[in-house]
């Protein structure tokens, strides 16, 4: 087989890769023997891998100068690959074309909703592209993808100098915590750029006509639910279809009544996390009393976020369950008086946390393929996105904030949602939380979503709930990779 | 002579069996060596396990659900969808009683045999859309909507069709159902045309009604196709991935809550999203073996006398 | 599947005696009580599933003309947005090109389909070899098999054979897949074909291979219609495959979607960023051809049927 630089090249060689390069000669010689393991594809594969090395060291590696750190070769090509969500791909498309202009690089652009369909081949023939904003439905995980060695630690990007400043580290001018979610056994293999809050959300409008005011307490979300309910719409809508949503709010309101302490317990893997745990029961209790005083908006158990959106686009619920991502994605089912606004979860008595504190980090992972063919101009290109001109590029196309401290020039107007995204960061201040459990352990994310799914649907009780959350956590924690994510 | 034979047979047989091996039969034997180990997914670097993937498969309840699930289809899928075909197939071909006593299709058979082919000209993909709008769990769906009108169904409490662990499968029985009966109908028409006229007007001059027609002529005769529509239907329904992942709830589908989970979308589940490649083939093989299974017995269970006219 | 070798002519041999129907078991009078409600009743039943098939494909077609709240807001309303610029917006979003890429792809991928698998099944069908039996089994039991379990496996096969994102590649792969129906149905056919042509061809001294070409192939082209159709249908519905195989390899690499790719692609847009009516008059557009396809053959398909069940 051929050489092995190609997974050691310009990553500092992680331990992962080390191992997989290991392993993969041992299946050669076992597969041999058995010759059940095509003998073609393996030496496919090893024609790749050596292809690889030599791309990587080769042809696209310019001199490195202050200016240059990374050694940006002047018309070298760079393949980006850009999930097409919520926040379409034209800011990416204006990124490129400032990269060209800067570096003289050309951009082969992407924009797909396929992130799976289209990668993963290009992952597995060793060929994947040079950056990746890789997220959505079809995303491919990004702890799957970390296991298999196939990502950049991006650490050498992060202590770069700052495009703005010079005499200040990348890492730096972020917004305290937002790398967190990127972190992958100790190190930051995904960076995560946009910055968005996660919680309620209510129409302005429709809450001036009702004479409601945003509640600040638990009682008081149910009181307007029940007034909803009264005047013939729902309380609560949430995208049944996809668990994950109404689950971030069980989460959130786990973490608010609890504390940080409930939040980590869960991340960590506590044998208490769930079961034995106030915070935990308080919460799902609370989430369920909706559900039994048939607070919900009808069938939105069943609906997909496009439905159940544009429901309450319609006013047919008071709340809806998003994060920030919603205005954008609404845009063209939403009113022009609809005055969309952010709500923090509403408080259970005696919580840990205040009314203020939001669920708040970074979202879309952006990665850099450990085996990408154009290292320099990748890490550069990232480099450059968490520059204030590239960040306000960013605010003006897909109207959203990113991880960047004051990351957007004073004279980009937002719209409402988002503005009220804004001025519910300030008042968070430090009170803001974020889970990583999901980035860590798909496996037990997908279990607990499923659990609350059926709470939703009333198949379940609280009990029933906690027991098959907890269940999850302890499988999980049987399995030795865990071991290594940790937070304190 | 004989040589020659032999020589055009190799030739005849060379390209077609070349493609064959190299598309179809390769990449499965593959599949089973990957089977054997702990390959991730992502990478081509993994290491040999033996059959660890197949004792672990052994306790994995959501796979056995899964099997548990496609069994159900195998047995619904094809009776209901045969049951239907050959019933409008020999209304169209020979429910009518023309005036003149002889044996046709019933008034307007042309435009059912058309109509009834239509839904074949739709990708699965696309019929996951059309029943996602059907089976819509609020009011604003086609199935909800109508129910709501005839007044059987409380507004502020439509039915969740795809949210209840007791009905999930069967809609998307119906789904299997609604698409396949054009495709047997057409087979079976064609099979239904080949009998000759005479046997039934024989029939009908001997006193025979139309369900005894049916009963002692058409189903006899048709016997060959129905156990061909009992295979096909039989390996789709232990297949149904693309339908169960667009339309049930959760990653890849199955839900709520496993209830709609089939093998492949367990499968793929553990493929793409848990990166658990290697434990996905072992299931692959598994699902591959049933199917032979499955075929074979359904072949077994189905040879009858055949009968000649 | 066992059949004996024997031949069975398809219809017009002699005239067959009346199959055992139980004599005078119904007397008239209950006969014809019987048909009035069998007929109302089946009558009744035809008509249902008609509608139940006509309604929803309706639906699909009428919400090209609704607007997006309409469509996310409830199934029902009838469409307010007459404008049929929506299918000229479903075009540019390349709808037209992923329509060619599929039409490119099915002018190859069908004939050859026919013409090898033809071949396939003749030979099988109507010479006796060793290992016959095994081979016939062998293409198929390819219908069993999950096409999913193979995808990563061909991916790489089709990789190695350079052929990635091309239509020759996918046109090979298609043949190969549609390998089993193909000898499936079209071995049954040969069978049925009668030996007495095939007998006096050679004696009068044509090759094996005229003999197919010229004699057997043409009595064989009601089978081959109707085989041809189900296939182009297969094939123009595919998707797993070409989600796999028609992937840009790099960024620079044309995108050469086939049709059910791209619907999809349309259909995953929307959950982001949505112009629904766009999607289904693309549905709409990828719909038309094949109606098309089908009613001006389907006499054919039903006569080519007629003798290609299993036997």
């Amino acid at each position: 087989m051929g050489s092995t630089s190609a997974e050691n090249n310009g990553t500092g060689s992680t331990e992962n890769n080390g191992t997989s390069g290991v392993g993969r000669r041992a299946l050669i010689k076992r597969s041999a023997a058995l010759g059940l393991v095509s003998v073609p594809a393996m030496s496919f594969l090893s024609a790749c891998a050596s292809g690889g090395g030599e791309d990587n060291s080769g042809d696209n590696e310019g001199k490195t100068s202050e200016s240059n750190p990374f050694g940006v070769k002047e018309g070298s090509k760079l393949d980006v690959v850009i999930f097409k969500g919520g926040y379409g791909d034209d800011y990416a498309k204006a990124w490129e074309a400032a990269f060209e202009k800067e570096w003289g690089v050309t951009s082969v652009h992407t924009g797909t909703q396929e992130i799976t369909g289209k990668l993963q081949p290009r992952f597995n023939a060793g060929n994947p592209p040079d950056i990746v904003d890789d997220s959505g439905a079809q995303q491919i995980p990004i702890d799957v993808l970390h296991k298999n060695g196939q990502l950049l630690d991006l650490a050498e990007v992060l202590d770069a100098p700052s495009v703005d400043d010079p005499d200040v580290k990348v890492r730096d001018t972020l917004i305290p915590g937002t790398l967190d979610a990127g972190m992958q056994e100790g190190k930051v293999v995904a960076l995560n750029y946009i910055y968005t809050v996660w919680g309620l959300w209510y129409s302005g409008k429709l809450f001036q006509e009702k004479g409601w005011e945003a509640p600040k307490t638990w009682d008081d979300f149910l009181a307007i639910c029940k007034d909803a309910k009264d005047g013939g719409i729902g309380g609560l809508a949430h995208q049944g279809k996809y668990p994950y949503y109404i689950n971030v709010a069980i989460m959130d309101l786990i973490a608010k009544k609890g504390g940080l302490d409930a939040m980590k317990a869960i991340d960590n893997l506590d044998p208490k996390a769930f079961v034995g745990s106030d915070a935990a029961q308080e919460a799902i209790e609370a989430v369920y009393e909706v559900v039994e005083k048939g607070y919900l908006m009808p069938g939105t158990n069943g609906l997909t976020h496009n439905e159940s959106q544009t429901r309450w686009n319609q006013y047919k619920a008071a709340f809806i369950t998003s994060g920030s991502w919603l205005e954008n994605e609404q845009l063209k089912t939403t009113p022009d008086d609809f005055d969309m606004k952010f709500l923090p979860m509403p408080l259970l008595p005696d919580s840990a946390l205040p009314f203020e504190a939001i669920r708040a980090g970074s979202g879309e992972p952006f990665i850099i393929p450990s085996k990408a063919k154009n290292l320099p101009a990748a890490k550069e290109f990232m480099r450059r996105m968490l520059s204030k001109e590239w960040s306000t590029l960013f605010a003006k196309e897909a109207n959203s904030l990113t991880i960047l401290k004051d990351g957007v020039d004073t004279g980009v107007q937002l719209r409402p949602g988002t503005q009220s995204t804004v001025e519910a960061s300030k008042a968070a201040g430090d009170n803001t939380f974020r889970f990583l459990y999901t980035e860590w352990y798909s496996e037990m994310g997908t279990a607990i979503e499923n659990a609350s799914n059926e709470l939703m649907a009333k198949r379940i009780q609280p009990k029933e709930w906690l027991k098959r959350a907890q269940a999850a956590v302890d499988k999980q924690a049987k399995d030795p990779a865990s071991k290594q994510n940790r937070r304190d | 002579m004989r040589k020659g034979q032999h020589r055009f047979v190799a030739g005849f047989l060379l390209l077609p069996v070349a493609l064959y091996l190299i598309f179809v039969i390769w990449p499965y034997i593959q599949t089973f060596g990957y089977s054997l180990t702990d390959w991730k997914g992502q990478s081509q670097t993994f290491s040999f396990v033996g059959l660890d993937n197949y004792t672990k498969l052994l306790q994995d309840d959501i796979f056995m659900g899964a099997i548990w699930h496609n069994i159900l289809f195998l047995v619904f899928i094809p009776v209901i969808t045969i049951l239907l075909a050959l019933f409008f197939a020999f209304m169209v071909n020979a429910g009518g009683r023309g005036r003149s006593g002889g044996v046709s299709g019933v008034a307007g058979s042309k435009y059912y045999r058309v109509i009834y082919f239509f839904p074949q000209v739709l990708s699965l993909a696309i019929m996951a859309v059309l029943f996602g709008a059907v089976y819509r769990s609020d009011g604003g769906g086609m199935l909800n909507g109508v129910l709501i009108k005839l007044g059987l169904v409380d507004k502020n409490n439509p039915v969740e069709w795809l949210n209840e662990p007791n009905f999930v499968l069967w809609a998307l029985i119906a789904v299997v159902v609604w698409h396949g009966v054009g495709f047997y109908l057409v087979l079976f028409s064609a099979a239904m045309q080949s009998i000759p006229r005479d046997v039934y007007e024989a029939a009908l001059i001997d006193g025979a009604g139309r369900a005894q027609s049916f009963f002692r002529i058409t189903l006899p005769l048709l016997w060959d196709s129905v156990q061909t529509a009992w295979v096909y239907l039989g390996i789709a329904a232990m297949d149904m991935f693309i339908l169960v992942s667009t339309m049930t709830a959760g990653d890849y589908g199955g839900g709520p809550d496993h209830h709609s989970e089939v093998m492949s979308t367990v499968m793929m589940r553990n493929f793409l999203l848990y990166g658990r490649s290697g434990y996905a083939c072992a299931m692959g093989v598994v699902m591959l073996v049933l199917t032979l299974i499955v075929s074979v017995v359904m072949l077994r269970a189905t040879r009858r006398e055949r009968i000649e006219f | 599947m066992s059949a004996p070798l024997k031949e069975t002519a398809p219809t017009g041999g002699p005239t067959p005696p009346p199959p055992p129907v139980a004599k005078g078991t119904v007397r008239p009078g209950d006969r014809r009580g019987e048909g009035v409600v069998l007929n109302v009743f089946s009558h009744g039943f035809l008509v249902v599933w008609a509608v139940l098939i006509v309604l929803p494909l309706l639906w699909l077609v009428l919400s090209s003309f609704k607007t997006d709240t309409q469509i996310g807001g409830s199934a029902f309303g009838w469409p307010q947005n007459w404008d049929p610029g929506v299918f000229s917006r479903a075009w540019e979003k390349g709808i037209g090109d992923y329509f060619l890429n599929t039409v490119i792809v099915l002018v190859f991928s069908v004939p050859l389909t026919m013409l090898l698998g033809s071949m396939a099944a003749y030979v099988l069908a109507r010479y006796e070899f060793w290992g016959n039996r095994f081979l016939y089994y062998f293409f198929v039991a390819g219908a069993m098999f999950p096409v999913f379990l193979a995808l990563v496996p061909l991916f790489f096969m089709v990789k190695r054979l350079d052929m990635l994102n091309s239509y020759q590649g996918l046109i090979l792969v298609y043949v190969a897949y549609s390998m089993p129906f193909t000898v499936f149905f079209m071995h049954a056919f040969f069978r049925t074909l009668p030996t007495a042509v095939f007998e006096a061809a050679i004696l009068d001294g044509a090759s094996h291979t005229r003999t197919f070409f010229q004699v057997m192939l043409p009595m064989a082209k009601p089978g081959l219609l109707s085989v041809g159709i189900f296939n182009t249908l297969g094939q123009w519905n595919q998707y797993i495959l070409p989600t796999v195989l028609m992937q840009p390899q790099s960024g620079d690499d044309p995108e050469r979607y086939v049709l059910t790719q791209g619907l999809i692609q349309l259909q995953q847009q929307q959950g982001y960023a949505s112009d629904l009516p766009v999607l289904f008059a693309g549905v709409t557009i990828a719909m038309v051809p094949m109606l098309v396809v089908y009613l001006s053959f389907q006499r054919q398909v039903q006569a080519g049927l007629t003798s290609a069940t299993l036997k």
